[in-house]
C-alpha cells in the first residue's frame, strides 16, 4: 500500500476504477428536432471503455495475489446496476456518488467530484480509468482526477508491462508506437482497448453482486465546495447538439472502353497515393 | 414429366419479361451480374448453377404474370430471397428464370389491436423487431442469419433458429400467406385468424415447401407480447459429453423452458472466436452450452437463470458467465451467429449438415459424431440447437488432405452420420431445408409411399413443374 504522500506500507493494491453509466450505443437515437439525445427506454450500460480498466484492475490485483478493487460512479441511484455490473466482474466493492447537486456536471466538476471521494477512500494505489466515455467522448474526468489529487497520470496505456518497488510500467500508445513510461504510484492510469480483454461476469458474480451493500455518497458526505458541483460549478456549457453533415466528395471514372481502363486505374492509383493510402 | 427438357430463355421472353417487371429489373447476358443468383450460402461450389435471367418484381401480378408466361412456355423459374440458404433451395439448377424479391420488401401493416403484422417477402428478418421497439410486441423468430435473410425464405424453409427452444419456428407465427401459385393465380390462405378451419389448412403446407408449391407475396404473422428482461448464460464444461448430458437435465428436471439451449462444441468455439478475435476463456473447455431465459419481469427471470445455471455447475460446469446487457449478450451471440461465416471460410471442401433427433437423444447424436471425426481422422465442429435436437455440424477437409482423398472419404462420413440420425429416430434436416443438396438422402429417412404423396402433390398443383423444379425429391 502507498499513502498518497508516497510511502509503501505493503504491496496489496488498493484500486479505485471510477466507471460511468451510459446510454447503449446501438440503442442511441436523436430527437431530430431538438437535436438531444432520446434516453428514455433506453438500455444503460457500463461504458463500454470502463470495461477494459476493470478488467485491467483484476489483472493487476490477480498478479499482486491480493488487493482491494473499489468501483466509484456519479450518477442517478440507477448507476448503481452499473457498479453491481463491475461487482459481478469481480470488483471488490461499489460507491455511488449520487446528489442532485451533482446533476449536469461537466468534466471539470464531475472529476471534482470523483476525486474528492477518492480522497475520503483513503489510500489508493492506483486509479483506473477507461480512456472517455461513449457518450460525451472527451477523454478528460481520468486526468481531471490526477490534476485534483496531483497525482501523475499516463494516458492511452495499452499495457502494463510490470510492477515493482512502487513503480507501474505502462505501455502508452502514441501515434506510430508507443512510449514506455515507469509511473511512480499512486498514480491515474487511463487505459486503451489494447490493455486487456474485459471478463465476463460470471454467475457466482451476480449472485455476490445482488447481495452487495452499494453505499451512497451525497455532496454532504464529502469535503467539497457546494459552488463547484453540478451544473452551477461547471465552466463549460454545451450550447448546441447537431448531426454533423458529411460532404463526400465524390469522382466518378467512367472509361468508356479498355483504353480507357488504364488512364482510369492511373487516376485511381494517383488519388489513393495523393491520401497516402498506397 | 421430365425436368430436364425445359425451354431455354429467349430475348423474346426476356422482352416479356421487362414488360412485367420493368426493364430496370431484368438482368440477362451479364454473367457478373447473374454469378451471384447461382448460389446460396452452400460452401461447395459444385452446387451451383447460373439462371438465364433474373427478374425482380415488384407485386404478386408481376409473379402471377412470370407464372403463367413460364408454364405458357415451359420454362423453369426459382424464387430467391437473400440467398442465404443452405440446402441449394434458391439455386436454380435447371437455369431459366430467378425471381428476386428483394424489391418486394414493405412491411405493410402493424396490427396491435390484434397483435399481428403483415410484411412482403423481401423484409429482412431482423428489421421487424426494429419496426417494432417501442410497442411492447415482438417477433419470436430468431434464425441465425436474421441480420441478411428474408421473411420470404423463412416461410419457404421454416426456418428455426436460436430461440425454438420456448418460441418454436417459424410455423407457429405465420397465420396468413397471399400465395402466387405455380400456375399464375393469386391466392389468399389462412388470415389474421387465431383459429380458422374452414377447409384444407393450406397455410402449413406451404411452410417449408422450399418455393416449390407457391411464392408468397405477403405474410401475417402472429406477434407475442416482448419479453421485459432477458439474460443469457454461458456456460463452460470440461468435455462435450458433460456439456450435452446436462440438456436433457435442464429441459426436464427444472420445470423451467428456457428460450434457448445452444450446444458449441470447442473446435466451433474457436473457429467464431478466432474469426471475431473474441477471447471468451474457452481453451481450458471442451464445449460450452449457451442458455437464454426471458420473460415478463427482471425478478421471474433472474429466478430462471439462477436455477438453470445452478444445473450447469451441478452438471460439473467449470464456469457459468452471465450476460444481462446488450454489451454482454451481443457478445456472447455474435460468437455463436458467426461460427457459420467462420466455417465457410476454410473453404468450399465441407458438408454442412442439419441432423435432428429426439430431443433426448441430442447426447448420443453429439457424442456418435464425436466417434466418427475421431474413427475417420475428419475436423467436425458440432454446434447448433441442442434444446429442440438440433444440431449441425461441418465435415471439413483438413488442409493436409488431397481433395482426392477428402472426396474418396466424404461419403462414407456421411454415410455413417446419417446412419446414426436414423438410428436414433432423427432426420436428416431440422431447420435448412433438402433442396437438391439433400434429396438423394431422402429415402434413408422417408418412406416411398409419403414421397409419392409429395410427388402427387406437387403434379397436382404445377403440373408444367416449372416453379423451383429438381428440389426436396425426383417426380
Amino acid at each position: 500500500m502507498i499513502h498518497l504522500d508516497g510511502s509503501v506500507i505493503m504491496t496489496a493494491m488498493r484500486i479505485v476504477v471510477p466507471i460511468k453509466q451510459v446510454p447503449e450505443t446501438n440503442a442511441v437515437r436523436m430527437d431530430e428536432e431538438t437535436g438531444t439525445m432520446i434516453r428514455e427506454g433506453v438500455e444503460a450500460v457500463v461504458n463500454p471503455l470502463d470495461l477494459y480498466a476493470i478488467e485491467a484492475a483484476l489483472q493487476r490485483r490477480e498478479a499482486c495475489g491480493e488487493g482491494k478493487i473499489i468501483a466509484l460512479s456519479m450518477g442517478p441511484p440507477k448507476a448503481a446496476i452499473a457498479l453491481r455490473e463491475a461487482i459481478a466482474m469481480g470488483l471488490d466493492s461499489g460507491v455511488l456518488l449520487s446528489d442532485t447537486r451533482f446533476a449536469g456536471a461537466d468534466t471539470w466538476a464531475t472529476s471534482y467530484v470523483l476525486a474528492a471521494a477518492i480522497r475520503k477512500l483513503g489510500e489508493v494505489d492506483l486509479i483506473l480509468c477507461g480512456e472517455r466515455a461513449t457518450d460525451g467522448d472527451t477523454g478528460q474526468v481520468g486526468p481531471g482526477i490526477a490534476a485534483w489529487l496531483d497525482l501523475p497520470v499516463a494516458t492511452y496505456v495499452g499495457g502494463i508491462a510490470g510492477f515493482a518497488d512502487g513503480v507501474l510500467t505502462c505501455r502508452r500508445l502514441v501515434e506510430g508506437g508507443h512510449e514506455l513510461l515507469d509511473v511512480q504510484l499512486p498514480a491515474v492510469v487511463t487505459v486503451v482497448k489494447e490493455v486487456a480483454a474485459p471478463r465476463l461476469p460470471t454467475l457466482r458474480g451476480k449472485q455476490r453482486s445482488r447481495q452487495s451493500d452499494i453505499p451512497t455518497c451525497s455532496a454532504d458526505d464529502l469535503d467539497v465546495e457546494e459552488s463547484n458541483l453540478g451544473l452551477a460549478g461547471s465552466p463549460t456549457r454545451v450550447v448546441k447538439i447537431f448531426r454533423p453533415s458529411v460532404a463526400r466528395q465524390c469522382e466518378t471514372l467512367r472509361p468508356r472502353d479498355e483504353s480507357e481502363l488504364a488512364e482510369a486505374c492511373d487516376r485511381i492509383v494517383e488519388f489513393l497515393q495523393h491520401k497516402e493510402l498506397v | 414429366m421430365n425436368e430436364s427438357s425445359f425451354n431455354p430463355v429467349t430475348d423474346t421472353i426476356v422482352d416479356e419479361l421487362r414488360d412485367i417487371v420493368g426493364p430496370s429489373y431484368v438482368v440477362y447476358g451479364d454473367a457478373d451480374k447473374l454469378q451471384p443468383y447461382s448460389h446460396d450460402e452452400i460452401p461447395d461450389r459444385h452446387y451451383a448453377h447460373m439462371p438465364d435471367v433474373l427478374a425482380r418484381p415488384r407485386t404478386a401480378e408481376d409473379i402471377a404474370a412470370v407464372m403463367k408466361l413460364a408454364n405458357r412456355d415451359r420454362i423453369a423459374v426459382t424464387p430467391r430471397g437473400a440467398g442465404s440458404g443452405l440446402s441449394g433451395g434458391a439455386v436454380p439448377i435447371h437455369g431459366g428464370i430467378v425471381l428476386l424479391c428483394d424489391r418486394m420488401n414493405e412491411i405493410l401493416e402493424v396490427d396491435e389491436a390484434n397483435m399481428m403484422l403483415v410484411a412482403e417477402p423481401g423484409v429482412v428478418t431482423a428489421e421487424i423487431n426494429e419496426r417494432l421497439a417501442g410497442t411492447g410486441l415482438f417477433y419470436a423468430g430468431y434464425p441465425m442469419s436474421l441480420e441478411t435473410c428474408s421473411l420470404g425464405g423463412n416461410v419457404a424453409e421454416n426456418a428455426g433458429g436460436g430461440k425454438a427452444v420456448k418460441y418454436g419456428v417459424t410455423s407457429r407465427y405465420v397465420l396468413g400467406l397471399e400465395v402466387v401459385t405455380p400456375t399464375g393465380e393469386i391466392v389468399q390462405l389462412g388470415g389474421k385468424l387465431i383459429k380458422d378451419v374452414t377447409g384444407y389448412s393450406l397455410v402449413p403446407l406451404m411452410l417449408g415447401s422450399e418455393g416449390t408449391l407457391g411464392i408468397f407475396t405477403k405474410i401475417t404473422l402472429k406477434l407475442s407480447p416482448a419479453p421485459r428482461s432477458s439474460v443469457d448464460l454461458l456456460a463452460l464444461f470440461k468435455t462435450a459429453e458433460d456439456a450435452i448430458a446436462a440438456v436433457p437435465t435442464i429441459m426436464t428436471e427444472g420445470g423451467i423452458v428456457p428460450t434457448a439451449i445452444e450446444f458449441i462444441d470447442r473446435n466451433a468455439v474457436k473457429l467464431a472466436c478466432d474469426y471475431l478475435n473474441e477471447t471468451l476463456p474457452y481453451q481450458d473447455a471442451g464445449a460450452m452450452l449457451l442458455l437464454t431465459c426471458d420473460g415478463p419481469t427482471t425478478e421471474q427471470v433472474e429466478r430462471e437463470y439462477e436455477a438453470i445455471g445452478e444445473q450447469c455447475l451441478a452438471a460439473g460446469g467449470i464456469e457459468v458467465y452471465v450476460a444481462d446487457n446488450a454489451t454482454t449478450t451481443e457478445r456472447i451471440w455474435s460468437v455463436r451467429r458467426n461460427i457459420a461465416e467462420a466455417a465457410a471460410l476454410l473453404g468450399e471442401h465441407q458438408a454442412n449438415e442439419d441432423l435432428v433427433v429426439p430431443p433426448a437423444a441430442i447426447a448420443e447424436l453429439v457424442l456418435g459424431l464425436e466417434a466418427i471425426s475421431r474413427k475417420h481422422d475428419v475436423f467436425m465442429p458440432a454446434y447448433g440447437h441442442a434444446g429442440d435436437g438440433n444440431i449441425h455440424t461441418r465435415i471439413i477437409k483438413r488442409p493436409e488432405t488431397s481433395i482426392e482423398d477428402w472426396q474418396a472419404a466424404l461419403p462414407g462420413v456421411l454415410r455413417e452420420v446419417y446412419t446414426l440420425t436414423a438410428r436414433l429416430g432423427g432426420r436428416i434436416s431440422g431447420e435448412h431445408g433438402i433442396g437438391h443438396k439433400r434429396k438423394a438422402h431422402m429415402g434413408q429417412f422417408v418412406s416411398e409411399a409419403y414421397l409419392d404423396l409429395c410427388r402427387s402433390l406437387k403434379k397436382a398443383w404445377d403440373p408444367n413443374g416449372v416453379l423451383n423444379p429438381g428440389k426436396i425429391f425426383d417426380l
